[in-house]
């Protein structure tokens, strides 16, 4: 067994699902289900491919960190699949790549195939979100994705001519041994994290965010909310622990380009009106602040602190996107009472809700209160200052959001929400609460996370 | 020997069993909160007092105990209430929507509050503090009004991250989230940092001035039994978070010489006082009988604040003693209120009155609560603002001394109108042969925290002596107490005789009662005025604008702080939409405009 076929098995059956139509929905959902499967069965080791040793060729890095990654994309891709996949059949195909190229692209070790990964899992999303029925929007985030994938390569062009390397842990190993100036590197690390940047949704890069998830149906909102932002978090996660050096104006750009990504996310979702819109906000502040742990060097708790959130997120939208496409429109007002006939639904709603807030007995508390204290122990107390006082803010639209929800007289919206959904959502939703309770492999996690002996260099 | 742990397991499993019970029948979802309840009030007081609550940890990760005065006293208390309020719950359980969870929350909230004052571990006790919060956040909506629920989280969470800010920074100085141990190891400009945000927690959670905006809106709106439960019990966090700031940091603060008192201590004072009075004076205005209790708890909440601001040993136990005397009058008159809201439908006084004639039981009730409140002999109340205006005048604090008094006659002006508004006066139309005493159930919680105002205010060294320990244990002197009397600083109380004095004169009123002639009761309509004859009992209702021209004075500045609460929401608000109007455009170009914008900022100076 090896992890390669995380990513052939998916591309083959890709192929197969086109030429038998009939039954490329289960393709794709036994496909799906089976590398979540097979995660178990495949070794932690690094795979070289074609027989070419590292620098020279490529190779795929398979450590706790990549299996983590893995097991949280692929069991976030399968759950959105078995809800969606009667009803996207013509999907099939791009779905199976595209969880190729996530797959791939949380695997590779090198710095260019990452950039093709990226690519794949890129178009297949701009297809799925064809069916969100809104081209310009499509449109939009097609160009803004490829300005951002092509910065990726531009900066990458630039660091090639430089190191003479593609492979991320010879990059690194260069960078650090070669004695450069911190100046020289600032330059094609600025672009490259601009080019993640317009994936992971940090703001000023992000505004194809708005018309995607803001008008996005069952699939691509808990697909692109979720699983994309599983996987381009932990992508970006390894880069800036093992590759990137963010040191004097670069660090401070990145920096505040972090904090405001957090603060103006939370500031938009605060004013916001429509629940997806909310929760496409309050998802750009939280991805910020998973960054801006990957850069403190907490890796092993923003790892954690992203599956939280995806987690929460994809429960967050199924809901939400189900309600919306059998309403009509997502407003709070026409969605207002949901819960008060869809109680089950409507708790796992309020559980995933309590985990953002990072509430007592949820997940997101225990995370949320390892986060501050690292960041205390390290003495950065402008960091938890600023997660503090937007938590605040966050909590009010919240709080705000959900009692809408529960609360309403008469009149209340009629939503179905079928078994697997509710199979689906109150799973996850147990899950944040057993996290939030039974604290002690969350915290062995965070430790063997952050003590696996990453690549020298890097900003570690 | 009874076991913490093993007392909040129960209280835990007895939510959830509530909510199965609440599921099959909503009643017995709501006995079983008082079951529940009864039994952690009375193992706590019970094993508490006699000393064998067992600290040892078994089950639970991460948690830890200890047993110390100071957590014990606020605990007994909260929890009394808790066990007081619960008998109302079966009678009001039929009017939520989500019954099961009411009751599960409720008793949630209280297995919470075993955790925040046993544990001597800050994670433990801000664990226990948020899930409190979040607990009774999900009961206030099931009341009137869904914002108010909103408001009491806002202010919570302002005083729970600030408490969790101050809790790091304690962990950084100490090493240890150890209760003890941190707030004995911060120190220099760290101690004022914490001492700050400690306030505001305190503040916050107290509802004291300018925090206090979601007093009103909570207390007022939330579900007839949790308001007593948010006003006696829940706010009291606060206090204990003012304990640790005002009595256990000393931030080295310039000391004011002839007050002999740190300016961080006065500060806090004047905060104090300013709550009193602007309570006091919020309170006076309003109609909704429960918004008014609202008020005077945020007035109430600046005495005990003041009181324990003062660094002194009568001013600690005068606080403390306050919290008790506060939360039992407020818990009584909260549930008078809630008992007529729910014999009448409404709590407005505007639409109430002559409620005694049908309920005399209950109007007894809120009669003994507002002596209290108003610091009037024989009641408990008087007791404890006595202490307090010692140590205030023993300070020489002028102004606040001022502050205190003006509380103390305010209070009789506002609490007196629901009592003339509500009970006395005409009977309403509407309300006539259909209104009825509130039955048994409702009664006993009401008539034992009358019986125990009534304690209060005879026998208060039965818990002085207990205050006393805990003051010891905070470091001061105790207060000397006699058999029977309270030594001040310029004199001596004695409770008991001055119960005696107010029996002869209850004595000699009643028989003037029975030997005078009998009233007559005539109709409303029987009267005429001005020539006019009165044509509808609503004009008669003499409770609406009842203190008119005191109201005059100040109405047009009675929404000063909420505005402002207000437009930093809006602030907020337009922060968003200004970064959405520069950033979420349809345009892509613009996207690429910001991104040159930030490669423009990098390399500023090398090559632009």
């Amino acid at each position: 067994m090896s992890a390669i076929l995380l990513i052939v098995i998916p591309l083959l059956a890709a192929f197969l699902s086109i030429l038998v139509k009939k039954y490329s929905a289960n393709i794709l959902l036994v496909v799906s289900f089976a590398s979540v499967v097979l995660l178990n069965y495949i070794p932690l080791e690094v795979i070289t491919i074609g027989g070419f040793a590292a620098p020279y060729g490529i190779n795929l890095i398979l450590d706790q960190y990549s299996l983590i990654a893995l097991y949280a994309v692929n069991v976030l891709f399968f759950l959105v699949v078995a809800i969606n996949c009667a009803k996207f059949k013509k999907l099939s195909s791009i779905l199976l790549v595209a969880l190729a190229g996530l797959n791939g692209m949380i695997l590779t070790g090198d710095l260019f195939n990452l950039f093709v990964f990226m690519e794949v899992s890129g178009i297949a999303a701009y297809l799925m979100t064809t069916t969100n029925q809104k081209p310009l929007a499509t449109f939009n985030y097609l160009v803004q994705g490829t300005v951002g994938s092509s910065l990726y390569l531009l900066g990458l062009i630039l660091l090639y001519a430089m190191f003479g390397t593609l492979n991320m842990q010879d990059m690194a190993f260069q960078i650090s041994s070669s004695g450069y100036h911190i100046a020289v590197t600032a330059f094609p690390f600025l672009l490259m994290f601009i080019g993640f940047g317009v994936e992971a949704k940090l703001l000023p890069f992000n505004s194809w965010v708005q018309g995607i998830l803001g008008s996005s149906n069952r699939l691509t909102g808990p697909m692109i909310a979720s699983v994309y932002a599983a996987a381009i978090g932990f992508v970006l996660g390894r880069l800036l622990t093992e590759l990137f050096v963010f040191e004097g104006t670069l660090l401070l750009i990145v920096t505040a380009i972090l904090g405001f990504s957090i603060v103006a996310g939370e500031a938009m979702a605060f004013g916001a009106k429509k629940v997806r819109e909310i929760l496409l906000f309050s998802s750009i502040a939280q991805a910020a602040l998973v960054a801006l742990v990957f850069l403190s060097g907490f890796t092993g708790l923003a790892a954690l602190l992203l599956i939280a959130n995806t987690a929460g997120k994809l429960i967050l939208f199924l809901i939400t996107n189900t309600a919306t496409d059998q309403l009509g429109n997502d407003d709070i007002s026409t969605l207002q009472g949901l819960f008060v006939n869809n109680k089950v639904v409507g708790v796992s709603f309020t559980v995933a809700v309590l985990n953002v807030l990072g509430l007592p007995m949820f997940f997101g508390f225990v995370l949320k209160m390892n986060i501050l204290l690292e960041f205390f122990q390290t003495d950065h107390l402008l960091w938890p200052a600023v997660i503090l006082i937007v938590s605040v803010v966050e909590g009010i639209y919240f709080i705000r959001l959900l009692l809408k929800l529960w609360f309403k007289e008469s009149d209340l919206p009629q939503v179905e929400f079928e078994f697997t959904l509710k199979y689906v959502v109150v799973v996850v939703a147990a899950l944040l609460i057993l996290f939030g309770v039974y604290t002690a492999p969350v915290e062995q996690a965070a430790d063997d996370l952050t003590a696996i002996q990453y690549i020298e260099g890097g900003n570690l | 020997m009874a076991s913490i742990e093993l007392l909040l397991i129960i209280a835990l499993a007895s939510g959830f069993l509530a909510y199965l019970l609440g599921r099959v029948n909503r009643v017995y979802g709501a006995i079983v909160t008082i079951v529940s309840s009864m039994f952690v009030f009375s193992s706590l007081a019970y094993f508490g007092f006699t000393d064998s609550l067992d600290t040892t940890v078994s089950i639970l990760p991460y948690v830890t105990f200890q047993v110390t005065y100071l957590g014990m006293f606020f605990a007994v208390m909260i929890t009394f209430i808790y066990a007081m309020v619960s008998f109302f719950n079966p009678m009001f359980i039929k009017d939520y929507k989500y019954p099961g969870a009411y009751s599960m929350l409720y008793i949630l909230s209280m297995a919470g509050v075993i955790g925040v004052f046993f544990t001597d571990n800050f994670m433990v006790m801000f664990f226990f503090f948020e899930f409190i919060v979040w607990t009774s956040m999900f009961l206030i909506p099931l009341g009137h009004s869904r914002k108010a629920a909103v408001s009491y989280y806002a202010f919570s969470a302002v005083g729970s991250f600030a408490l969790l800010f101050a809790i790091f920074m304690m962990r950084e100085a100490a090493g240890s989230f150890g209760i003890n141990a941190g707030l004995a190891a911060i120190s220099g400009t760290n101690a004022i940092v914490v001492f700050i945000l400690l306030i505001v927690s305190a503040f916050a959670k107290l509802g004291a001035f300018p925090l206090h905006t979601w007093l009103p809106i909570a207390h007022g709106n939330a579900p007839h039994p949790f308001s007593p439960v948010l006003s006696g019990a829940l706010v009291k966090l606060g206090a204990f978070v003012a304990v640790m700031a005002l009595i256990k940091i000393t931030p080295n603060s310039y000391v004011i010489v002839a007050l002999d008192l740190p300016l961080a201590q006065y500060l806090v004072a004047i905060f104090a006082g300013l709550s009193i009075v602007f309570g006091t004076l919020m309170a006076i205005r309003q109609d909704d009988a429960k918004k008014l209790l609202a008020y005077s708890s945020m007035s109430h909440g600046g005495y005990i604040l003041l009181a324990f601001s003062l660094g002194s040993s009568i001013g600690l136990s005068g606080g403390f003693y306050h919290i008790v005397t506060h939360a039992l009058a407020t818990g009584a008159a909260f549930l008078a209120i809630a008992a007529v809201g729910r014999q009448t439908g409404t709590t407005k006084m505007s639409e109430l009155g002559g409620v005694i004639q049908k309920m005399p039981v209950t109007y007894v009730v809120y009669l003994i609560a507002i002596i209290s409140m108003a610091g009037i002999p024989p009641m408990g109340g008087f007791i404890s603002k006595w202490l307090i205006f010692q140590a205030v005048i023993d300070k020489g604090l002028i102004l606040l001394a001022a502050a205190v008094f003006f509380g103390s006659i305010g209070s009789f002006l506002y609490v007196f109108r629901p009592l003339a508004a509500l009970f006395l006066g005409q009977e309403k139309p509407q309300f006539k042969g259909i209104l009825k005493e509130a039955p048994v159930i409702m009664l006993i919680p009401m008539i034992v925290l009358s019986g125990m105002n009534l304690v209060t205010g005879i026998f208060p060294n039965i818990f002085l002596q207990f205050i006393n320990k805990v003051i010891v244990e905070l470091g001061m002197a105790p207060v000397v107490l006699g058999t029977y009397t309270i030594q001040g600083t310029n004199g001596i109380l004695d409770p008991l005789q001055i119960t005696i004095a107010f029996g002869i004169g209850v004595v000699i009123a009643f028989i003037i009662f029975i030997l005078l002639k009998k009233s007559k009761q005539v109709g409303l309509m029987d009267t005429y005025t001005a020539g006019n004859f009165i044509y509808s009992e609503e004009l008669m209702h003499y409770s609406v604008d009842f203190y008119a021209p005191i109201e005059r004075l100040y109405e047009k500045h009675t929404t000063h702080v909420q505005d402002m609460y207000k437009s930093l929401e809006n602030k907020v608000k337009e922060f968003g939409n200004v970064v959405k109007y520069f950033f979420f455009t349809n345009k892509p170009e613009i996207t690429v405009f910001w991104i040159l914008i930030i490669i423009g900022a990098l390399l500023w100076g090398d090559l632009l």
